[in-house]
Order: structure tokens, then C-alpha cells, then sequence
């Protein structure tokens, strides 16, 4: 079984800042991370190789820096590597994102049996790309499961959408896009990591490759369009107490009382 | 359904999987209503499924000026690709400007593929859809940069504008019986979806978690530091007679089960008072938490975002402050 995972380089969330007077995200001392559900997607497609054969090929578009993301990717177990980049791809929405990626794929011979994503990036958080990409290949889609079983020539899927949990018959080739519930990720092993960074090799592919014309990518590809970006306006900006911890309690307490979700105390205040 | 200027306004999809529990639909159409009569258009609701007559009534009662209703066996379970062929088709016949859904299981999967088959644009999870006085564009805000800032979308050359909303974001319009409106029921040939088939399907157990209704709400964020601190927040709802909420970074962290997610991808509560405790205040998590009715925050960073949306700011460490109301509480309950 041959397996596609996307994959995807997300800056670390806790050491995003914002520079709130261009409205910038602050590049220094941000730390790129693999999206944390793109991990389980990998580990998924390294259960199934492991069951049923055949190669993995980690997928991505982004930066040059990407590489990276790769590189651990195939430290984790992945047999391939891709890196889409180009100048052009930059600024690109879903619609463009998931043409890259589509196009990349389409190129594979032979066609993959299966592509993998996590359901969403913690960064954009829209969970577009998987329905895109599989649109754009025509195979068919499911999002969110969180367990898969190999059947001989399909797959048996679980999920939990809008409250039901559901069993889905999955013809192949299609598109899985996957939740944390999933797998747990195992840990690197030992000097994976510099063997990924000193011995393999990661293929890349820009515009020309991809038969792609700079139109139908990036910035110009996509149709939507950021026009503004700002702060979140203040709700309420209540009062704002310091002070010892039980100085804040005791505020707390107060105001729990004028809620009326705590009674008056005799002879408190 | 023949030619009919009306139906070129703003579509919002029927989704009534849950009616009951999630009334996004309802939500949209309302403010679908709201940007038709900017645009001097009308809202059409689109409905699918076997039989669909009591959502289409309810749809207008609830302000749709027109509902397309289709009709046919085949559409008794939701099917990403059989939906996707039917509506493309009419989004081509009948050319909507805008066309919402609810941020929805089956919306998040639904409307992205419907989108890229359309070749036009589509916005996650808007917090606030206005029409541009200028261009008469749909401005669609969304959050961008994990929820630290608000990005204003639009969609200047494709259409339909479409976007994703989150339940709750919205107000529904009061039940009107003497509302008058159009349901149509369109003729056509439905593909069944032969590559995923629905095996099995049944309704989660009677959740234990019951957010939405709750009137005291205690949420605990990352800034908890650990599991064992996240804990201590159900002694605490367990005193005030509330439930415990999480954030994303706890979810990931695996301190709770998404069961006890607020936010964007999570639930909406509007509880009497929500307690917010080590969470930061990203943007992704205060959207499912802008309707309660007060709010109050500790965070041990006086400038944590989340003060800016509190009623009353606590900045202290929770480890310190958590033992403390604790023991004050049990004193006096």
C-alpha cells in the first residue's frame, strides 16, 4: 500500500507574538514545529506500511526551511520525502494550497492507494485542505476518523461527526484526514534524527515541475483576499485586581456574592 | 424551479442533522436575512434528505424567504460527494452571491469540497460577516495567527462568498407561524455515493458533559501548568454547581477529552458565569465564550488577553490562588 502523508511546518504556539502595531506575527524566536495532528497521521500510515508493505512519502509545501519537517518526518519512518516550493506558492488560501498539493500527488507513479492529513494545522486551524485535495483528485474524503481498519481491498473507518459515531466502508484510492484520538506518536529512535539530517535525500519540485503557471498558485490562485488584519476589539475590561492570592480570593468571593451564586455571609464585608 | 431573481441572493445550507441541540441553521438564516436586505436580495435555505418538509417550514417560520427542499431516499444519510454534485449543480443555475454554513462535522467536511469544485473562496469559522458599503463585498472575519489577531477576508472575484460560521456566533430569529415563504421542491437525479457507505452510526452515549446548559462554567487553560492542577477545577464546579471546561492546549495536552472543548472547533457556552482560569484569552477559544453573561479571568500575565474580555481580572497564579478559594468555598457551602 502506497501512502501519501501532507504534512505541514506550524510555529510553535506558545512562542507566537504579535507585533500589534503592524500587525505582524513576530518571526524571531518563533519555533517551527510538525503540526501536532499531521505526527498522527504519520504514525498512522507507518501501522499500515508495517501491516500491509509498500512506501510512505511525506508531502509538503512551504519555505525552503520546511526541509526540516521532512527530514524529521523520514527520521520518523517515512521512506520518501517531498518539498514543494517556489517563490509563487507563498500567499497562497486553501484553494491554492491544495492545487500544489494536488498536483504533486497526481505526479506520483504509481498513485498513491492512500492520502493522509491531519484534520487540521494548529495555526489556521480551517481543516480545508484535506476535502480540497481529495476534490481536486477525485477520490473520495472522510474527516475526522479516529481509527482505521485494513480490510483486503478497502478500509473500514471510524469517526465521530456532529454527535454520531459512525462506521464508513471506504473505497480505495481516497483521502483520510485524521484526530489525535488516533495513535500516540512514538519516540524518534536513537540517531534517526541524524541520519535523516546527514544521508537522505529530499526531493523538490517548484512551479515548472508541477506544470504549473504562476497564475493558478500562491497569492494569485487563491480567491480570497486578506484585506485587513486587527486586534481583537475589548469586550468588557472589567476591573483588574493585584495583589496577595488571598486578597484576589476574597475579591472573588465578593463578587460570587453580589452574583448571588454564593450567599451572604453574616458579618463578611 | 424555473428562472427566479430571488434565488441569487445569500444561500445558507440546511443542516438539521441535530436540530434540536444545534440551531447554526436557524443562526444563519437570520443573519443571511440580515445581509439579503442590504444587497436587496433574499435568503434561500437549501435543504437535502429524505423528508425534509418540517425543516423547511421551521426554516421559514424562522425567516427564510425561500427554501429549496430535495427530497429523495437516496439523500437519507448526508454524503459529502452525492450533496456536492446536487448543489454545484444548482449554485450554477442559480448563481447565489453568498452561501453560509455551520461550522458544523459535516459542514467542516462538506463545504471545502464544495468550495474547490465551485473553483471560489471560502472563509473557516467567521466570527462576523458585514456586506462592504463600497464594494458590496461579503466581509467575512475570521481569526488568523491562532487567534491572536482578527483577519477580514473577502472574496472580490468568485463566487459564491462562502463561509463557515460557528454555532453560536449568530442569534436566531424568533419562531414567526405567520411568516410567509416559498418552498420549492426541485426535480433531479441523485447518485447515490458508492465509495463511502455508512456501516454504522449511532448517537453518542447521553453525554455525562453537559456545557451548554450549565449556568456556572469553570474553563482551565494551559497556564495550569498540569493535569493534577486541572483537576482541582472539578472540586470547583463541583461547589459552585457547574462543569468544567478546556481549552485546545489542554485537549492536545491530553489534561481532558474534547468533550470539554470550548472555542472555535469546540462548543459555545453562555452560561451565567464563566471562570477562566490560566487560559490566555486566544481568539479561537473566547468565541465560544463571548455569551456569557459574566466573565471572570486569572491569569498570573497582567496583560493576558483574556482581561480585556473579563468582567473582573484575577492576575495571580492559580496554583496559589486554586487551594486558597477551595478551602473558602467548602467553608461556606
Amino acid at each position: 500500500m502506497n501512502i501519501v502523508v501532507c504534512i505541514k511546518q506550524v510555529p510553535d504556539e506558545p512562542t507566537i507574538r504579535i507585533d500589534r502595531q503592524r500587525m505582524t506575527i513576530i518571526r524571531e524566536g518563533v519555533k517551527s514545529i510538525i503540526n501536532p495532528l499531521d505526527y498522527v497521521a504519520l504514525e498512522a500510515s507507518l501501522a499500515l506500511r508495517s501491516r500491509q508493505g509498500g512506501e510512505v512519502t511525506v508531502l509538503t509545501m512551504g519555505p525552503p526551511q520546511s526541509e526540516e519537517a521532512l527530514r524529521e518526518a523520514m527520521a520518523i519512518g517515512a521512506d520518501r520525502a517531498i518539498l514543494l516550493t517556489h517563490p509563487a506558492f507563498a500567499g497562497a488560501d486553501t484553494l491554492a494550497t491544495s492545487h500544489v498539493l494536488a498536483s504533486a500527488i497526481s505526479k506520483l507513479e504509481p498513485f498513491p492507494d492512500l492520502v493522509l492529513c491531519g484534520m487540521q494545522t494548529i495555526d489556521s486551524d480551517t481543516g480545508h485542505v484535506g476535502p480540497q485535495i481529495a476534490e481536486e483528485l477525485g477520490i473520495p474524503q472522510v474527516c475526522g476518523v479516529n481509527e482505521i481498519i485494513l480490510e483486503e481491498d478497502f478500509l473500514m473507518v471510524k469517526r465521530l461527526s456532529d454527535g454520531f459515531l459512525e462506521t464508513l466502508h471506504v473505497d480505495l484510492p481516497a483521502l483520510l484526514a485524521v484526530t489525535h484520538e488516533l495513535s500516540s506518536v512514538r519516540h524518534l529512535p536513537f540517531g534517526a534524527l541524524e541520519v535523516a539530517f546527514s544521508e537522505r535525500e529530499v526531493t523538490q519540485w517548484g512551479l515548472e515541475d508541477l506544470n504549473l503557471r504562476e497564475e493558478e498558485v500562491g497569492f494569485r490562485g487563491s480567491a480570497t483576499q486578506v484585506w485587513k488584519l486587527q486586534s481583537p476589539p475589548p469586550r468588557r475590561e472589567g476591573d483588574l485586581v493585584t495583589g496577595s492570592p488571598q486578597t484576589l480570593v476574597d475579591h472573588l468571593i465578593r463578587k460570587l456574592e453580589a452574583l448571588s451564586i454564593l450567599d451572604e455571609e453574616d458579618g463578611h464585608e | 424551479m424555473g428562472t427566479n431573481n430571488a434565488l441569487n441572493g445569500v444561500w445558507v445550507f440546511g443542516d438539521y442533522r441535530n436540530y434540536f441541540q444545534n440551531r447554526v441553521t436557524l443562526q444563519l438564516i437570520a443573519k443571511g436575512k440580515e445581509l439579503a436586505e442590504k444587497r436587496n436580495t433574499k435568503v434561500t435555505a437549501l435543504l437535502l434528505g429524505e423528508q425534509v418538509q418540517q425543516y423547511a417550514m421551521e426554516y421559514v417560520a424562522h425567516g427564510a424567504d425561500v427554501v429549496i427542499a430535495a427530497e429523495h431516499p437516496d439523500l437519507k444519510e448526508y454524503q459529502v460527494e452525492a450533496y456536492c454534485a446536487l448543489v454545484a449543480q444548482w449554485v450554477e443555475a442559480f448563481q447565489p452571491e453568498v452561501f453560509l454554513a455551520g461550522a458544523t462535522s459535516f459542514g467542516r467536511e462538506f463545504f471545502p469540497r464544495l468550495a474547490k469544485r465551485l473553483g471560489t473562496g471560502l472563509s473557516a469559522d467567521c466570527v462576523a460577516l458585514e456586506v462592504d458599503p463600497k464594494t458590496g463585498l461579503l466581509l467575512q472575519t475570521t481569526p488568523a495567527f491562532g487567534g491572536e489577531l482578527l483577519a477580514e477576508v473577502v472574496t472580490p472575484n468568485h463566487r459564491p462568498q462562502m463561509a463557515t460560521v460557528h454555532p453560536g456566533v449568530f442569534q436566531e430569529r424568533p419562531h414567526n407561524p405567520e411568516a410567509v415563504g416559498r418552498i420549492l421542491y426541485p426535480d433531479f437525479n441523485v447518485l447515490p455515493q458508492s465509495r463511502v457507505r455508512l456501516i454504522r452510526s449511532r448517537r453518542q452515549q447521553i453525554r455525562k458533559v453537559n456545557l451548554e446548559e450549565a449556568p456556572v462554567v469553570i474553563v482551565g487553560g494551559r497556564g495550569l501548568g498540569s493535569k493534577a492542577q486541572f483537576e482541582r477545577l472539578f472540586e470547583l464546579a463541583q461547589l459552585l454547581e457547574g462543569e468544567v471546561g478546556a481549552t485546545r492546549p489542554v485537549i492536545r495536552a491530553g489534561w481532558a477529552e474534547e468533550d470539554r472543548l470550548l472555542g472555535q472547533t469546540g462548543k459555545s457556552v453562555k452560561p451565567k458565569l464563566l471562570i477562566s482560569i490560566g487560559t490566555s484569552g486566544a481568539l479561537q477559544y473566547t468565541t465560544g465564550i463571548q455569551g456569557a453573561e459574566i466573565i471572570i479571568a486569572i491569569n498570573r500575565d497582567p496583560h493576558a488577553p483574556i482581561f480585556r474580555m473579563a468582567d473582573l481580572g484575577l492576575a495571580g497564579d492559580a496554583s496559589a490562588i486554586l487551594p486558597l478559594l477551595l478551602e473558602a468555598l467548602r467553608k461556606r457551602i
